[in-house]
This record gives structure tokens, C-alpha cells and sequence, in this order.
């Protein structure tokens, strides 16, 4: 039966199956890897390798049916748990951790602090943990410090917990990061008072001897229930850094949106390459029926067919997609994404998911691929498998034609929000196009190859009207080069496109409220410090100054097409000064009025003097009254926190840049300001998070759109190949019949130019219409901003797989034969 | 029956070290229904293929129309055949995507004329596909499809048409009127048909039959019956030396 399968098959039929369920495997497999690290990686101990057990905050907030939401900014303890820890049976001792911003100055000798500088700084009892004791004694007054590299009893200028100082080296330290006083710390932390008083970031434990640790570890778990985290051995790289459970839960969103979209190509291409070897096999499958095969029988030969294929794609399939996960993982460090510590993991568990994932696409397509074939009557299925099947279904063409329109409907949705929650308009419209293109592609070219047939010049050469005409009698054929063409120009132009356009329209929005400002940043000393603002304010020719600083909030159904549970945003924190220097053009309210909870939201989602509920980026909810709704939302986001009310609730602490309007008349000169403050730099564009520059995703679904529609391209060259070779009777019996072979050249060379116009105008088509509506609402014109050169090279790129598709192989196929 | 349609002068065609035809001369007359015959590998099918311009010949010439195919392009030979030869197969070679009525014209068209509409109105009636010119080749029997591609052959009214087993492949009513059919062009038009077969009920259609053995021609019959051609193809003991190419079964 195996062999009786193959033999009906042919090698080059199931190729095409074959590179199909490599790329398939290889990108569930990559898919696979990305969403186990998300759920199982954990980050490499950068600090804390000394430590037992780690008890923090939970740093995730859980969710109705979703995944926990993370917390990116620390969430603190109570002082008051270091006790109770300390107190629990196989705990030897329990240390309060704390982190702060530090920083050596850099105009000293001393070279900087490894580390973020922003959490740089630590008590000194957390060095047991961290490190050793190389030489000197323990920092005890507060201007005293312990470094790595330093001369012992010198003095060296620190910028501590946003304050400017002088310390004297005290101790010399192996250990990262920069240690003061237990007391010191607790100061420079701002945990003396002020909403974090009395809180530590971290409780370290050092177990008795003898003791088990993940025993003692149950037991605390049971102790401190849901709302703690506690952490043993590789897992208290995680309890380290909040910001790595945020990195993770991106991983998971990638992964998900990855293997969506994969899946849907794989199918998509799996169900193509094996319709296309059945297909090709007609005729024999038909004979086997006429031989007493029963249909069962037929869909048996088919699905061994495309379970060897499958066979033989998944090793090289697996070993692919490790390793282009690890290339993924690669670009996600680079691009930030992802921090460097946090390592993917390589299991066999995503290979074992994705042979199982294949093998249920590759069985599902195999079986609908072999359905006509399989039920046809025996002397039909003779007849007709000489030709093409006459009628594509009419319920297949008339959903096709009905998703095409509809598609167009969800381009509308940018002309009614304009958010970034719009981009699901059209990208949903241009997948829709695709999918309905796909279904009514076979009538489509059939009408329109026949209607062109009908109106040809009497004239034209016998090459363009065969081609036409060969187009029309071979429609499904056909339209299936056509419907995955088109989906790559599709695809390719409507998702980068619309990333730019709202890129752009963001920017431009962000630059109109930020106008004539200049910035001071200090991102070398962990931010902003305490003296620098008035300073700032002094320099002649300030008009006004304002701290500015990003945090994460959590918010329930805040704005248009946010998700019914809670949903992480960057928020903008100011304060009442940055009235009159930023401007958010705003509509009700004023932003003097940023003091205490109070938030400015989008004027389109809510209204001053409403009561909003938040959760803070570390978790905390709280009650924020709205003073101010302003216009430019898509600039700024729809969320602007005050000072106060972000207060205690971040890791930093400290603000990231100071945005200045300076008075009309020229620049204000910084020189002698910069000159007071070594590590603040003065810059003319703001920093500011939401504006400008590609956010990390944007980039990772660019990188796996390209993949993918690689994976597409090489798909339906691979399937083009396939039927080009396998009409070599064909061009045989045109050679015979007096066709010359250049005729049969230009024959091909017109069958690829209308294989490929029809793809790139149906795909620019089917992207323009919701793209067109996107520039309009953020643009305001009816072309998208962005690399436009994308058009026409989508559509060369798709004019030369096509033409090197057909031509090659046709070479091959009538050179020498007759 | 003075005039030469084509003629072969010491061909002869060797596929590696195998030699297929040795050093065939022939003429063919105008108006007349050949048939060649012989035992398979017997180089009756490469024989057509020269005779026809299809293949060149190892040495030798080869005259179609009164021109010398010696030396011609793959393209001047194409082009010289389209005006001259008209070709029938056994597996019909209509293209699928084609209607039938695009079929018969696709020859014309690959050569550039005009079809003569009255020429072909009479065609069609005589094999009786008028009402079948809309459809798929798919949607016709073997012996439609076969008669269809008569028509095909005979639309640019060549000096001579081909026929390589054009019954092969059909049962033996349909095959009967295929031969009718073939018959009539020659008698009634003036045809001339070369047809390449090894039953001998279709060769002795007829008015002469060539027998081939060894890539050479050994006996020319003039109007034999099935029976005599019978008796004399049982009587070509012997392996053919010609196993490998030269013949389609």
C-alpha cells in the first residue's frame, strides 16, 4: 500500500508537501520555544547568588481566564514580614533588601558602577547575598560607601538616590553595585517616609544549616499565601528584576500572535502543496478507483502520501525552528525587547507540539484534499480527471465575494478611532481580503480570464491568447498563484504600512505638543536628581520646566478596543508644572491641577471630575480624579498620571528627563549648567516614550511577517514549479501542433505576467482600500506615510518568483522532448 | 497520383548506437490513405516522426512541399510543418483548457492564418461535432475527441496529415469511424494520409500498407486485406533488433 502510495506520487509531488512541513515545523517549533520560555524561563541570577530564599511582592496581577497581567515597577514588603520570616522554622537569618538609584559622577576618577544605575544602589547587609568584603571596613555614617573599584579612604562624588554627594570609600567590595548603610539606604530609598515607608523590596533568607530549602520554601509559601512570591535557586534571578516577569508575558503575546498567524499560512500552505500533488494525481487515483479501490482506500493512498512527506520534513523541521527561535531570541535582545538576561528555553516539549500540531493539519488537509477525488463516481473521476473540476462551489465563491466587502467595512473602523487600537481595522480587513480572495479567486479569474478571452484583439499572437485561455481552463490553478501572491503583497504592504502610518501620525502628534521644547536627561546617574529642577529654572531664558517620567498603569476597559479585563499602558507622569510647557491641547481642565490623585485622560474617554480606578504599574489600586481631558491622545497616549499620585509607585523613583520651554527669544545657553551637573545632558528632541521611534514589537512582527511570507513565496514557487513540470505533455503536444519554442516561451512568459499582475493588483487593491482609510483619519490624506517604494517592490519581487517559477522548470520540461 | 507529397531519400535515424531506420527511401504520393505497419520496435513511429519534420534525421533528406528540411531550425522546421503537415495522435492531444472549437483553430493560430470558416463548417459537419464546438474536451468520448482532432489536423489544409495509431485507444465502433472517416478525406478531398498503425484491420483501410522490420521498409501491399496483413506480420519471425526506442506502445 506504502509503495503503491509513493509510486502514484512521484518525488516531485510530494516535495512540495515536504518543504511545506518543514517550514510549518519549523515555525510551530520557533513559535513553540518562544511561548515555553515565556512560561518557564527564568532569568540568570545577576545579584543576589548567595541568597537561600527570596521573598517579594507577587509582581503580577491575576486575571479571569487570561494570563496574570505583570507588574513592570517593583512591588514592595513590609518591614514588618522580615520578622515574622526570620521567625519561621529552618530560617537562620532575614534581611530587608533595598534598591536605589545610584551613580558614580563621572567627572571623578572612579569609574562608573556596573549596573542600571537606577537600581544600582543597596544597604550593606544585602552584601552577604551579593558578594564579599575584599578590604576596608562597613560603611556606617551616612557619607560613607562601599565600591568595587576604588582607593580605600577616598573621596568620591556619588549621585544617590537623586542626591548629589560626597563619600568616602569605606570598603572595598566583590559584589555588583554600590553599598551604604543599612540606615542610609532605608534614607536614600525614600523608605523612611512617604508611601513607602516602612516597605523593603526584597526579604532575603539565609537558612539554617541542615535545613531544605525548597521544604522551608513550601512552608513560606503556605505562610504567606498568593500575594507573596518565593523564590529558591534559579528562580531568584526573577524575584531580582520585576521588569523580567513584563518580558516574559511579552513573550507569551508573541508567541500567541505568531502561532496564530503561522498556523493559519501553514494550514494554508500544507492544504495547498497536498491538493496540488492530488491534483497532479487525478487521473491515477481514478484508475485505482476504476481497479476496485474503495474511496476509503483512495484517502488512505493520499494520507500516506503526505505522511511521508511529513516524515521526512520533520527533523530538519525541528532542528530549523530551534534554531531560528534562537535567532528570533537573538533580535529581541537587540531590538530591546527582550533583556539579555532572560534566556529562552530549549525543551523537547514545543517539537513535540508542533509534530503533533503538523500532523493534525498535515491529516486534516490530506483528508479534504482527497474528499472530491475520493467520492467521484469511477467514470467521472476518469473524465474529469483530465481536466480541471468545471464549477468552482458557488457557496465558496459567493463567501469569498461577501468577505471581500465585509473586509472593507473594518476599514472604517480608523475613520471612527482614532487610537492605536485601530490598527485591528486593517490588519483584520487585509487578512479578511486575503481569505475571500482565496475563496473566490477560481470564479474570479474564470470570469475575468473569460471575459478577456471574449474581447482579445483578433490579432494578438497565439502565445498571449493561449495563455489567457489556459488561465481561464486551468482557473483553480490559477487562482490558487494568485490568492497566495496576492496575500503576500497584501500582507506585506497593509502590515508595515499601517505600523508606519500610526508611527507617523503618533510622532507628529507628539512633536506638535512638544514644539519648541528642549530636554535635560541624566540617564547616567538613574535620572533626574532633586537639585536639577530649580537649577534648570534658573538658567536665564527658561520660561518653564517640568520633570517628566514614563511608568506602566493598569487599566479595566479604558479606551476603544481595550480588552474586557486589565490591560498595561505607558502612562505619562507630570506634575502641575508642566502646564504651559507641554502641550497636550487641552480640551476641558487644566494640568495645574496635577496634584494629588488626579489623572488627564483623552478627552474621548472620559471627563473632568469623574473618578477613575487604577492600578499601579506595582500593583496598587487606586482612586484618581480626572482635572484634565486633552486632545492629543495618540501623541501622548490616553493617560497622563500626576506626580504625586505615581509616587512610591515606581522602582525608579526618580524622573527620566526635564522638559523646558525656553522664552521666545533663542535658546537658553545650558553651558554653565552642564558644566555644574557632569552626567546631565542637555538634547532638542524630549525623550519621550510614546512618541517616535519603533516599539520593540512592531520590529518582532515585522521580522515574523517576513518569515512568514517567505515561507509563503517559497511555498507557491515551490507549488508553481510543481504544476509547470507537470505539464509537459501539455507543452509536447503544442510543439507537436506546430507551436514553436519560442511560442511556447512567450506562451509561459504571458501565463507568469498574468499570474502576477492579477496577484500584485488584487493585493495592492485589497491593501490600498484600508490603508486609504487610515490616512485619512491620521494623516489626514489618502496615502499612508512609510517606505511607498514597498508597492513596487512587493510587486517585482512577486513578478520574478512567478517568472522563475514557470520558466526554469518549463525549460527543463520541453527542451529535447518531444 | 504523379505528384510526390514527401520524400525520403537514404534516411536514416540512430538514437545513440541503436538505429532505428536504415537508410530509408520512400515517396509518398499525393491522394492517397498509407498505412505503415510492423512489429513493435519495428521504427514505424520513427519513421513518421522524420517523414513528418517532427525529429530530424541522423543523414539523409527529407522533402516536404518541395522543400529540403536539411539544415532548417527547430523554428523553420516548425514552420514549414504547420503549413505542410497535419498531425492526428492516438492519445488525441487536445488541450483540456481549450473548447473543442479552440482546439481545431489552435494550429492556425499558433501559425498565424486565418481559418476558413466555410472549410471548417464543412469539416465539422462531416465528423458530426457541430453541436460540440462549446465544449471541454473532457465532455467528449475518445472517438469525438479523435474526430475532433481530425479536424484539427485538416484545418490548415496540409499536404498531408500523420495519423499515429489514431485507433489505438478506442473501441472498435468508434475506431471504425475514425477509419470511415480517414478514408473519406482521401477519397472525397484529396487528402493524403500516412498513418502508422499495427492492427491490421486499420491498415487495411488502406489503398497501400508499408511493412516495416528493422527500422527498414521490406514489403509494399497494395490494398491487402486484415487477413493477408495478419498472416504477414505473424510471418516476421525473428526479435526485432530494435528494442529500446523508436516506438510507442
Amino acid at each position: 500500500m506504502i509503495r503503491t502510495s509513493l509510486a502514484l506520487a512521484g518525488i516531485g509531488g510530494l516535495a512540495a508537501v515536504f518543504f511545506a512541513v518543514l517550514g510549518g515545523m519549523a515555525l510551530a517549533t520557533a513559535a513553540g520555544v518562544v511561548a515555553e520560555s515565556g512560561l518557564r524561563s527564568s532569568v540568570a541570577t545577576q545579584r543576589l547568588g548567595r541568597a537561600d530564599v527570596v521573598v517579594s511582592a507577587r509582581q503580577s496581577l491575576p486575571r479571569k481566564e487570561d494570563l496574570p497581567v505583570a507588574l513592570p515597577e517593583r512591588a514592595v514588603l513590609p518591614t514588618s514580614l522580615i520578622a515574622r520570616l526570620a521567625r519561621f522554622p529552618g530560617v537562620a537569618a532575614a534581611t530587608g533588601d533595598v534598591s536605589f538609584p545610584a551613580a558614580v559622577i563621572p567627572d571623578s576618577d572612579v569609574p562608573a558602577v556596573e549596573g542600571d544605575p537606577a537600581t544600582a544602589g543597596h544597604g550593606w547587609s544585602s552584601l552577604a547575598f551579593t558578594g564579599s568584603l575584599r578590604a576596608g571596613r562597613a560603611p556606617r555614617d551616612p557619607g560613607e560607601v562601599a565600591l568595587r573599584q576604588a582607593r580605600l579612604g577616598q573621596e568620591v562624588r556619588l549621585m544617590v538616590g537623586g542626591r548629589p554627594g560626597r563619600y568616602r570609600v569605606t570598603a572595598l567590595v566583590d559584589a555588583p553595585g554600590l553599598y551604604v548603610a543599612d540606615a542610609t539606604a532605608t534614607e536614600l530609598a525614600g523608605r523612611t517616609s512617604g508611601p513607602r515607608a516602612s516597605t523593603v523590596d526584597l526579604v532575603i533568607l539565609r537558612l539554617a544549616p541542615g535545613a531544605n530549602t525548597e521544604a522551608v520554601a513550601a512552608g513560606l509559601r503556605e505562610l504567606l499565601g498568593e500575594r507573596y512570591d518565593v523564590a529558591t535557586g534559579r528562580f531568584i534571578g526573577d524575584a531580582e528584576s520585576p521588569g523580567m516577569a513584563a518580558a516574559r508575558e511579552l513573550l507569551i503575546v508573541l508567541s500567541g500572535s505568531i502561532g496564530g498567524i503561522s498556523l493559519l499560512v501553514v494550514g494554508f500552505v500544507v492544504g495547498g502543496s497536498l491538493s496540488l500533488s492530488v491534483n497532479r494525481q487525478r487521473r491515477d487515483l481514478a484508475l485505482l478507483r476504476a481497479a476496485g479501490a474503495t474511496p476509503r482506500q483512495v484517502r488512505r493512498t493520499i494520507a500516506i502520501q503526505a505522511a511521508v512527506a511529513a516524515t521526512a520534513a520533520l527533523a530538519p523541521g525541528l532542528l530549523l525552528g530551534y534554531h531560528l527561535a534562537e535567532r528570533f531570541g537573538d533580535l529581541l535582545v537587540s531590538t530591546g525587547a527582550l533583556p539579555a538576561a532572560l534566556f529562552l528555553v530549549y525543551s523537547p516539549l514545543p517539537a513535540l507540539a508542533a509534530v503533533l500540531l503538523l500532523a493534525a493539519v498535515v491529516r486534516i488537509s490530506a483528508w479534504a484534499a482527497s474528499l472530491r477525488v475520493s467520492r467521484a463516481s469511477v467514470p467521472g473521476g476518469l473524465a474529469e480527471s483530465r481536466s480541471e473540476p468545471r464549477e468552482p462551489s458557488k457557496a465558496r465563491t459567493a463567501v469569498g465575494l461577501l468577505l471581500m466587502p465585509a473586509s472593507f467595512v473594518l476599514s472604517v473602523i480608523p475613520l471612527l478611532v482614532r487610537t492605536e487600537a485601530a490598527v485591528i481595522g486593517p490588519a483584520n480587513a487585509a487578512l479578511l481580503a486575503v481569505i475571500g480572495l482565496a475563496l473566490a479567486g477560481p470564479q474570479l479569474v474564470r470570469t475575468v480570464t473569460g471575459a478577456l478571452a471574449d474581447r482579445l484583439p483578433s490579432r494578438i499572437s497565439a502565445a498571449a491568447w493561449l495563455a489567457v485561455n489556459n488561465a481561464r481552463g486551468y482557473a483553480l490553478r490559477t487562482a490558487g498563484a494568485v490568492a497566495a501572491m496576492a496575500m503576500v503583497v497584501t500582507l506585506g504592504l497593509s502590515f508595515v504600512l499601517t505600523q508606519t502610518t500610526i508611527m507617523t501620525a503618533k510622532a507628529d502628534e507628539a512633536a506638535l505638543g512638544l514644539r519648541g521644547l528642549l530636554a535635560v536627561t541624566a540617564d547616567r546617574l538613574g535620572g533626574i536628581p532633586d537639585g536639577l529642577l530649580p537649577d534648570v529654572r534658573g538658567v536665564p531664558g527658561v520660561l518653564g520646566a517640568a520633570p517628566v517620567a514614563t511608568t506602566t498603569v493598569l487599566t479595566r476597559e479604558f479606551a476603544f478596543g481595550d480588552d474586557p479585563g486589565l490591560q498595561d499602558r505607558t502612562a505619562l507622569v507630570l506634575g502641575p508644572d508642566a502646564h504651559g510647557v507641554v502641550d497636550l491641547d487641552v480640551s476641558h481642565g487644566s494640568l495645574r491641577e496635577l496634584v494629588g490623585a488626579s489623572i488627564a485622560v483623552d478627552e474621548h474617554v472620559g471627563a473632568v471630575g469623574e473618578s477613575r480606578e487604577l492600578v499601579m504599574g506595582d500593583g496598587a489600586t487606586v482612586k484618581a480624579r480626572v482635572v484634565a481631558t486633552y486632545r492629543r491622545a495618540l501623541g501622548f497616549g490616553p493617560l497622563v498620571v500626576s506626580r504625586d499620585l505615581a509616587a512610591g509607585h515606581t522602582t525608579r523613583g526618580l524622573a527620566s528627563a526635564i522638559l523646558i520651554r525656553p522664552a521666545a527669544s533663542g535658546a537658553p545657553d545650558f553651558g554653565d549648567l552642564l558644566a555644574r551637573w557632569p552626567g546631565v545632558k542637555a538634547t532638542e528632541s524630549p525623550p519621550i516614550a510614546q512618541a517616535g521611534a519603533f516599539p520593540a514589537e512592531v520590529v518582532v512582527n515585522l521580522a515574523v511577517l517576513v518569515v512568514l511570507l517567505g515561507y509563503v513565496l517559497v511555498a507557491v514557487a515551490n507549488r508553481l514549479v510543481a504544476t509547470t513540470t507537470a505539464r509537459r505533455e501539455e507543452f509536447r503536444a503544442l510543439l507537436r501542433l506546430g507551436s514553436t519554442p519560442g511560442q511556447l516561451r512567450r506562451m509561459l512568459r504571458w501565463e507568469a505576467v498574468l499570474t502576477a499582475g492579477a496577484a500584485a493588483g488584487a493585493g495592492v487593491a485589497l491593501a490600498a482600500v484600508p490603508l486609504t482609510t487610515l490616512s485619512v483619519s491620521f494623516l489626514g490624506r489618502p496615502w499612508p506615510a512609510g517606505p511607498l517604494w514597498l508597492a513596487p517592490a512587493c510587486v517585482l519581487l512577486v513578478a520574478v518568483v512567478v517568472w522563475l517559477a514557470t520558466a526554469l522548470p518549463a525549460r527543463r520540461a520541453y527542451t529535447g522532448s518531444r | 497520383m504523379s505528384q510526390t507529397v514527401i520524400t525520403l531519400e537514404r534516411v536514416t535515424k540512430t538514437y545513440g548506437d541503436v538505429r532505428a531506420l536504415g537508410e530509408v527511401t520512400l515517396s509518398f504520393p499525393r491522394g492517397r490513405f498509407v498505412a505503415v505497419m510492423g512489429p513493435s520496435g519495428s521504427g514505424k513511429s520513427t519513421l513518421l516522426n522524420c517523414a513528418a519534420g517532427l525529429d530530424a534525421p541522423t543523414s539523409g533528406s527529407v522533402v516536404i512541399g518541395g522543400v529540403d528540411l536539411g539544415g532548417l531550425s527547430e523554428t523553420r522546421r516548425t514552420e514549414l510543418r504547420r503549413r505542410h503537415v497535419g498531425f492526428v495522435f492516438q492519445s488525441y492531444n487536445l488541450l483540456p483548457a481549450l473548447s473543442v472549437e479552440d482546439n481545431i483553430t489552435l494550429p492556425l493560430r499558433l501559425a498565424g492564418m486565418r481559418p476558413d470558416h466555410a472549410w471548417l463548417h464543412e469539416l465539422v459537419e462531416r465528423v458530426g461535432l457541430r453541436d460540440r464546438l462549446r465544449h471541454r474536451p473532457a465532455e467528449l468520448s475518445g472517438g469525438q475527441e479523435q474526430r475532433a482532432a481530425i479536424v484539427r489536423a485538416l484545418a490548415a489544409r496540409p499536404d498531408v496529415v500523420f495519423a499515429d495509431e489514431p485507433t489505438g485507444a478506442l473501441d472498435r465502433i468508434s475506431a471504425a469511424r475514425v477509419l470511415d472517416l480517414l478514408r473519406e478525406l482521401v477519397d472525397d478531398l484529396g487528402q493524403t494520409v500516412i498513418m502508422v498503425t499495427h492492427d491490421p484491420v486499420a491498415a487495411a483501410r488502406a489503398h497501400q500498407t508499408l511493412v516495416m522490420v528493422d527500422g527498414k521498409v521490406v514489403d509494399v501491399l497494395r490494398a491487402p486485406s486484415a487477413d493477408d496483413l495478419a498472416a504477414r506480420l505473424a510471418g516476421l519471425n525473428g526479435e526485432p533488433r530494435i528494442t529500446r526506442i523508436g516506438d510507442r506502445p
